[in-house]
C-alpha cells in the first residue's frame, strides 16, 4: 500500500485541497472578487472606493483582533461553526470542474449537482448555528430571515439544475444528466449551453440566484447591518468573524464558477484548439491550457460578479424579507420553470 | 512576517462604531457626511459597523449625559482589543455650552482613556478624517504592543 505511487497521489490530492482548486485559490480569488465588487460599487456611486486589496486587509486585521465569546454562548459551536462553513465551500470548489480540469478525474460519478446543492446549504446552516449559539436577539431575527432566504433561493436553484440536467440528457438521449463533469463534457463537445434557446431563462434565473445565495444587496435582509447589526454575525468578533467574511467572499467565487460550469462550459475547448494551433504538445500544452483556462475562469467570474452583484447592489435598495420570498418564488422560479418546460420538449 | 501583515492591515481597515451620548445630532450628521461620496472615507478603509463587536474605533459624540454614561462605558467595553476611542465635537471633550449642567457627567476623559479629540462645533469633515487617520496610527501602535 505505501508505495511511492501512493505517496505521489496523496501529495497530489493534498495539493488539490490546499492549493489549486482548494483553499489558497478560494482565499485569493474569493477576496479579490470581493474587493473588485466593493471598488466597482464605489465607482458606480462616483466614489473613489477602497483599494482592491481591502478585503485582505479586513481579513488579516480581524485575525489580529481579540475574540470575545459571549457569556450566553456555547463556546464549541461558536468557534467551530465558521470553519465548517468555509470547509464546505472549499469542498464544493473541488467538485466544480474548471473546463477540462477536474480533481476527481478518475471518479466521474462522484459528486453530481445534487451533492453541490446539499453542500451549498452547509455554509448557510453553519452561520445559522453559530449565530443561534450566541443567544443574541439580533441573531434570532437574522436566523429566521436567513432560513426564509435559503428556502426562497433553493427552489429556483433546484429547477435551474433540473432544466440543465434535462437539456443535456435530451441531447445525449440518456434521460437526466446530473453529473456536473458530464454537463461540462457535453458542452466541450457541442458548445456552451447558453447557446440553446431553452437555457436562456435558466441562465437568467441563475444570475438572479447568485446575489440571493451570497446574501448581497438587495437580498441581504438576513444581514441588514443598518437594521439588525448584521443579524447572525452581531456577536462575532476577531478571527471567527474574519472566517465568515472569507466564506462570504468564497461563496461569490463558488456560485459564479458554478454558473460558468453550467452554462459556459464550452469555452475551454477553444483554448485547447488555440494551444494546439500554436504547436505545443504533451505536458507543456496541458500546463499552458490549464493556466489559460484558469485565467479565463477568473475573468468570467469577475465579469459575472460585476453584473450580478456589483451592478445590482448599486441600483437597488434592500427588499423586505416577504418581498424577497415572493420575488424568488414567482419571478425567478417562473424563469426556471419556462426553461424546464422548454428543455422537456427538446428546444 | 504574519505579525507584520496583521499590523499593517490593522492600520488599513479601521471599522467605526458611533455612540451618541446625548449629542444634538449635528456631529452625527457630520460623521455620516464623512462617508458620503464627497469625502468618501471608505477609500481609507473606514466602514461604519452596526455592532461594537466588529468595531476598531469608537466615535463618541455628545456631552455624555448622566443617563448615557453607563451605556457608553458598557458599549466601549464590548469593543475587542486593540481599540481606539475618538471624541467628536467639543461636547465630549469639555462639555461645550452644556458645561456645568446638572445633567452632564462628562467630559468623557474622566472615565476612559481617550485617544484622539476632534474639537469643533461641529468639526469639519476634513478635521474628522484627519482625527480618524491619527486614530488608525494609534491603533497600529496598540496592535504592535500586543503579545
Amino acid at each position: 500500500m505505501f508505495t511511492p505511487a501512493f505517496f505521489t497521489t496523496a501529495l497530489l490530492y493534498l495539493g488539490y485541497i490546499l492549493i489549486f482548486p482548494g483553499f489558497l485559490f478560494c482565499f485569493v480569488i474569493g477576496l479579490l472578487l470581493c474587493g473588485i465588487d466593493r471598488k466597482a460599487v464605489a465607482r458606480m456611486q462616483k466614489r473613489v472606493g477602497p483599494p482592491i486589496l481591502q478585503p485582505f486587509y479586513d481579513f488579516f486585521k480581524l485575525c489580529g483582533k481579540e475574540t470575545i465569546v459571549p457569556a450566553a454562548a456555547s463556546r464549541t459551536t461558536f468557534m467551530l461553526a465558521p470553519l465548517v462553513g468555509l470547509a464546505a465551500l472549499v469542498v464544493i470548489q473541488l467538485f466544480i470542474p474548471v473546463f477540462n480540469f477536474r480533481v476527481f478525474r478518475n471518479l466521474p460519478e462522484v459528486a453530481d449537482m445534487i451533492v453541490i446543492l446539499y453542500l451549498l446549504l452547509i455554509p448557510a446552516v453553519s452561520v445559522m448555528l453559530g449565530g443561534a449559539a450566541t443567544g443574541s436577539p439580533y441573531a434570532g431575527i437574522g436566523l429566521s430571515r436567513e432560513m426564509v432566504t435559503v428556502l426562497a433561493v433553493e427552489l429556483p436553484l433546484v429547477m435551474v439544475l433540473l432544466s440543465v440536467a434535462k437539456a443535456v440528457g435530451n441531447e445525449l438521449g440518456t434521460g437526466l444528466v446530473f453529473s456536473l463533469s458530464g454537463v461540462v463534457d457535453y458542452q466541450a463537445a457541442h458548445g456552451s449551453l447558453i447557446g440553446h434557446i431553452s437555457m436562456i431563462p435558466a441562465a437568467l434565473a441563475m444570475l438572479l440566484i447568485i446575489p440571493g445565495e451570497t446574501g448581497n444587496h438587495p437580498f441581504d435582509a438576513a444581514e441588514a447591518e443598518t437594521e439588525i447589526c448584521e443579524g447572525l454575525l452581531a456577536e462575532y468578533s476577531g478571527a471567527p468573524l474574519g472566517i465568515y467574511k472569507l466564506s462570504h467572499a468564497v461563496k461569490m467565487l463558488t456560485l459564479t464558477s458554478l454558473f460558468v460550469a453550467l452554462f459556459l462550459g464550452g469555452i475551454g475547448t477553444g483554448v485547447e484548439h488555440l494551444v494546439a494551433a500554436v504547436g505545443l504538445t504533451g505536458a507543456v500544452a496541458g500546463a499552458v491550457s490549464l493556466i489559460l483556462q484558469v485565467l479565463i475562469l477568473v475573468l468570467l467570474c469577475i465579469v459575472l460578479t460585476l453584473v450580478t452583484i456589483s451592478f445590482v447592489h448599486a441600483v437597488t435598495a434592500r427588499l423586505k424579507i416577504e418581498q424577497l420570498f415572493k420575488y424568488y418564488w414567482t419571478v425567478v422560479t417562473g424563469l426556471a420553470l419556462i426553461s424546464l418546460v422548454l428543455a422537456w420538449y427538446g428546444f | 512576517m504574519f505579525k507584520k501583515l496583521i499590523e499593517e492591515s490593522t492600520g488599513k481597515s479601521p471599522w467605526l462604531f458611533h455612540i451618541n451620548a446625548g449629542s444634538c445630532n449635528g456631529c452625527d450628521i457630520e460623521l455620516v457626511s464623512v462617508l458620503t461620496p464627497r469625502y468618501d472615507a471608505e477609500r481609507l478603509g473606514f466602514k461604519l459597523s452596526g455592532t461594537p463587536r466588529h468595531a476598531d474605533i469608537v466615535v463618541v459624540t455628545g456631552p455624555v449625559t448622566q443617563q448615557s454614561l453607563a451605556r457608553v462605558l458598557r458599549t466601549i467595553e464590548q469593543v475587542p482589543e486593540p481599540r481606539c476611542i475618538v471624541t467628536m465635537g467639543s461636547c465630549p471633550q469639555s462639555g461645550n455650552v452644556f458645561r456645568g449642567s446638572y445633567a452632564i457627567a462628562g467630559p468623557l476623559s474622566k472615565y476612559v482613556h481617550v485617544d484622539v479629540d476632534v474639537a469643533g462645533c461641529t468639526p469639519k469633515p476634513e478635521a474628522v478624517i484627519d482625527g480618524l487617520v491619527k486614530a488608525t496610527e494609534i491603533l497600529r501602535e496598540k496592535r504592535r504592543a500586543m503579545k
